[in-house]
């Protein structure tokens, strides 16, 4: 018998259908995996099988079946629950020695010395052990999302839920939670239940669930799965009925060209073929206005940011030059919110200077004159959720001062072109991220500028979705020969950048094109090239 | 039950609000309330700005505005300008009363001829008017009855058209304070408690409780004990503040504020344990309290208007809320000492008792162990 059945589950908030019908098991001594975009229910379920949820269906931990929370009451001794959010379960005023005392009481284990000797074991496998004393809210992300992991270990749960634990983690902490897992996999044979959206942590799970839009859509282990996508996957080619990305051509009828070895985010298409949607094609029209820049779009001179003692940017020199796309990669709290935030005069600039189309900034006025060339999306798309897209749009165009009959044709060009058409009456939050993702770059290229900052554009959203605003990102470079500055969290994009600075604590420590970083560590992986510039820095 | 996980809790609580500096919050902001209000409502009028003019220069005339320099009530200026002037400067906010003294004023008295004096009152704040008016009017007719006795006079030489609005013997103080105790000791605990609950909401961290098999009474326990026993305090503070500073009387016993006072508080950290059940983030959380709070607080504390001469609606509504209940009690400690020999009082003292524990368990009924 399997330790944990989930049968049939099925959860629904209000009006949207989070989870269909999910079903899986698993075994003691595994590590299963769920991998899927925000909102493809992953957390939905989680929350069920800890028993902190409604649902529909059955779930049995070791033969013990419960329906909902209140049955789930039982099995909670042998559950660990780690919510996504980064220290989420941290209390920023406790201690990490505070901490361990803490969730060690409300689980009301006894202080033997196996206890003891536990603990210090766990706070060893951390790094934590060094500063016992420090409060929560003094500690990195990747520290807090360790701490939070051991806290979750500290009564050794026989089913551990660890929903995105390493989502906008740094490399290094990343690998250290890993093993934390891999050990406690070993010795204490628990299961594992890890969601992530990182495909790269997929080759370090005993299986793997595909999960989109509420519903497992694969399951098998990295080979399986890769192997089930092996016919469908073909090297790069035109044709009807099929979707085309970064070299890979995905169709369910056979095609003449040769085919090409898949990866994981390879399931997700073919998974989007079987069910018939083909994303529309996004197409980027060229702009009315004429372009004219300068080589060095943006030029940053010793840019530094203080919040306190903290320094958030800490002397990043940087260049964006003409027709570009330049990513600007790190890990949550490494600076690069504060850095365009600073380019857009969000922050005053503690030290250092700002050039921008040419120009040095020194006063409000220099700004208020480039804010017509500049365009700017910001984290988590900054849209007015009680207005519709039109009326979000209508907004936008306001605010940059386009007379209506121009800014309602544009509109409907980028609607048209962009694939979001059918949405334009509908409010935010009723439509797919994707979409909102898309009409929120078109908000932000609505005056035609000549550089876009994008922040965390790609953060959240579905591996298609992903795909295609990048490709789109390279046709407005093409077509409009303008610059962009994008930052994410996912190593895995540098690939498409023309060149990346990584930041790493508020310093620079690469700048250089994805090849060279390839060439340097000898590996296409970019995850493993982060891990191994982030090493030189320790 | 167990003691170790509410002790945990309990002890975590109470790091959180020394650490957050927030127990600065739990001991300022009654006191704030008790001082800001104590002070700020006044009911009563001293010191008004007077203005009189003496067209008469008399020794009848000397006397009345002596008898107004000699009073706590007015702050008096003779001044030798015209009326106009006088008029002028009441509208410009300078003066609160002018009294113009006519020509032959003692001349027209002492051959028991009738003579007017004029008095002009700033309206602006009817209260205040009305207030002042009837200090006017009494110095008037103090001053006429003396005049009247000493030349042996039957009737009075000033007819006035009086009522007896001369507050002496009332203060403010004993009228205000006792009532602002039932207002901060409903807003105070409430606020704590909802925050408590609501904070770890907003935070996350109540997953810690949710994915545990820590019991709702448990929870329960050690997120309200803390504000129980700090609160608690506070009616020691706020009762000293009230009779050594304010200088309110204490006529009746020690024991049945304090009891009282600690039913009351167990009813306000319940109302906050309602709003946190229904709120998810703190500021709205806050806003809610405060408004559930503050409103029927001060609204049917019996502080601005007795509860018994309001009529429909009102009167049904201040019988809802518990202020009202804990005021009479409150009041009667501190002002009458009737205590337990009261039918009234002990009749309070069940309703709130039994107000406190309904509202206990609806709250712990609805606190739910899952995502709402």
């Amino acid at each position: 018998m399997a330790l944990l059945e989930v049968d049939s589950v099925h959860i629904a908030y209000k009006r949207t259908i989070a989870v269909k019908e999910a079903s899986f098991t698993a075994d003691a001594g595994q590590i299963v995996g769920f991998i899927g975009a925000d909102g493809a229910g992953k957390s939905s379920l989680f929350h069920a099988i800890a028993g902190v949820l409604h649902f529909r269906g059955e779930i049995r931990y070791k033969g013990y079946p419960y329906h909902s929370p209140k049955e789930a009451e039982p099995i909670k001794p042998y559950i660990g629950l780690m919510p996504q959010g980064l220290g989420l379960v941290l209390y920023p005023q406790l201690s990490v020695e505070e901490h361990l005392e803490f969730f060690a009481n409300i689980r009301d284990i006894p202080r033997d010395k196996a206890f003891m000797k536990y603990k210090k074991k766990l706070l060893h496998m951390a790094g934590l052990a060094e500063f016992p004393d420090r409060l929560a809210k003094n500690l990195s992300g990747g520290m807090k999302q360790k701490l939070s992991l051991i806290c979750t270990l500290i009564h050794k749960p026989k089913l551990l839920i660890l929903d995105e634990p390493t989502t906008g983690v740094d490399p290094l902490s990343r690998q250290e939670l890993w093993e934390i897992l891999d050990q406690n996999r070993k010795e204490e044979r628990s299961l594992t239940l890890f969601s992530t959206a990182y495909m790269g942590e997929a080759a370090k799970m005993d299986k793997i669930h595909l999960m989109d839009e509420g519903e497992i859509i694969a399951q098998g282990t990295a080979g399986e799965l890769i192997k089930s996508a092996r016919p469908y996957t073909y090297q790069a080619t035109r044709c009807k009925e099929c979707i085309t990305f970064n070299g890979r051509t995905y169709s369910l009828k056979p095609l003449s060209a040769p085919h090409a070895e898949p990866t994981l985010e390879s399931l997700f298409f073919i998974n989007a073929l079987k069910k018939g949607k083909i994303p529309p094609p996004v197409e980027v029209l060229p702009r009315e206005t004429p372009i004219d820049i300068p080589e060095v779009v943006m030029e940053a001179k010793g840019l530094t940011k203080r919040f306190g003692d903290f320094v958030a940017d800490d002397h990043i020199d940087m260049q964006l030059r003409r027709g570009e796309i330049l990513g600007l990669l790190g890990a949550n709290g490494a600076g690069k919110t504060t850095f365009i935030k600073m380019l857009l005069g969000l922050y005053p600039i503690d030290e250092g200077e700002l050039y921008l189309l040419g120009r040095k900034i020194q006063s409000p006025k220099d700004r208020q004159e480039l804010k017509r060339y500049i365009g700017y999306m910001s984290q988590n798309f900054a849209l007015y959720k009680d207005l519709t897209i039109r009326e979000n749009l209508f907004y936008f165009a306001n605010m940059h001062q386009l007379p209506l009959n121009k800014a309602s044709e544009r509109i409907e060009r980028l609607a048209k072109s962009l694939g979001f058409w059918d949405y334009m009456d509908s409010f935010p939050k009723d439509v797919p991220m994707g979409i909102n993702q898309r009409f929120s770059l078109a908000a932000a290229i609505l005056h035609e500028p000549v550089v876009l900052f994008l922040d965390e554009p790609t953060s959240g959203v579905d591996t298609i979705a992903r795909a295609q605003f990048w490709q789109l990102l390279h046709k407005l470079k093409h077509i409009w020969g303008i610059s962009i500055l994008v930052t994410t969290h996912y190593m895995s994009e540098a690939q498409y950048c023309d060149r990346v600075v990584v930041l790493r604590r508020g310093k620079k420590i690469a700048d250089a094109s994805p090849k060279e970083l390839e060439r340097r560590f000898g590996t296409k992986d970019f995850e493993e090239v982060f891990l191994r510039l982030y090493e030189e820095q320790e | 039950m167990r003691t170790s996980v509410i002790k945990a809790y309990m002890q975590k609580e109470f790091k959180d609000l020394v650490r957050t500096k927030m127990i600065y919050l739990v001991y300022l902001l009654p006191t704030m309330i008790l001082l800001l209000f104590g002070y700020g409502i006044r009911l009563e009028v001293t010191g008004a700005r007077t203005i009189i003019i003496d067209q008469d220069q008399s020794r009848f005339s000397k006397e009345l505005i002596d008898k107004c320099t000699h009073s706590k009530y007015f702050n008096t200026k003779v001044l030798l300008i015209s009326p106009n002037e006088g008029l002028h400067r009441i509208k410009q906010a300078k003066t609160d009363i002018l009294l113009i003294i006519p020509p032959h004023f003692e001349h027209d008295l002492l051959h028991g001829q009738k003579s007017e004096l004029a008095a002009f009152i700033d309206g602006a704040f009817p209260l205040r008017a009305t207030t002042m008016q009837g200090y006017v009017e009494g110095v008037i007719l103090h001053a006429a009855k003396e005049l009247a006795q000493r030349f042996g006079l039957k009737h009075p030489l000033i007819t006035l058209n009086h009522r007896a609005l001369f507050n002496q013997a009332m203060r403010d103080e004993n009228a205000i304070v006792p009532g602002l105790i039932g207002l901060i000791m409903l807003v105070a605990p409430a606020l704590l408690s909802a925050l408590l609950i609501v904070k770890e909401k907003e935070m996350g961290t109540i997953f810690n409780f949710y994915a545990s098999p820590v019991k709702k009474s448990e929870f329960l326990i050690a997120k309200l004990t803390p504000v129980f026993l700090l609160h608690s305090i506070n009616i020691f503070i706020l009762f000293l503040w009230a009779t050594w500073w304010f200088g309110v009387p204490f006529r009746g016993s020690f024991g049945l504020y304090w009891i009282t006072s600690e039913l009351y508080l167990l009813i306000s950290l319940s109302i906050g344990l309602l709003v946190s059940i229904i709120t998810n983030r703190q500021i709205v959380a806050v806003v809610l309290t405060l408004i559930i709070t503050i409103i029927p607080g001060f609204l049917y504390s019996g502080m601005l208007m007795p509860i018994s001469s309001m009529v429909g609606e009102s009167y049904i509504e201040a019988h809802i809320f518990p202020v009202m209940y804990y005021n009479h009690i409150v009041y009667d400690t501190f002002l009458i000492g009737q205590g337990l020999e009261s039918m009234k009082n002990i009749l309070y003292l069940a309703i709130l008792a039994g107000y406190g524990t309904l509202l206990l368990i609806v709250g712990s009924l609805l606190l739910k162990k899952e995502l709402g």
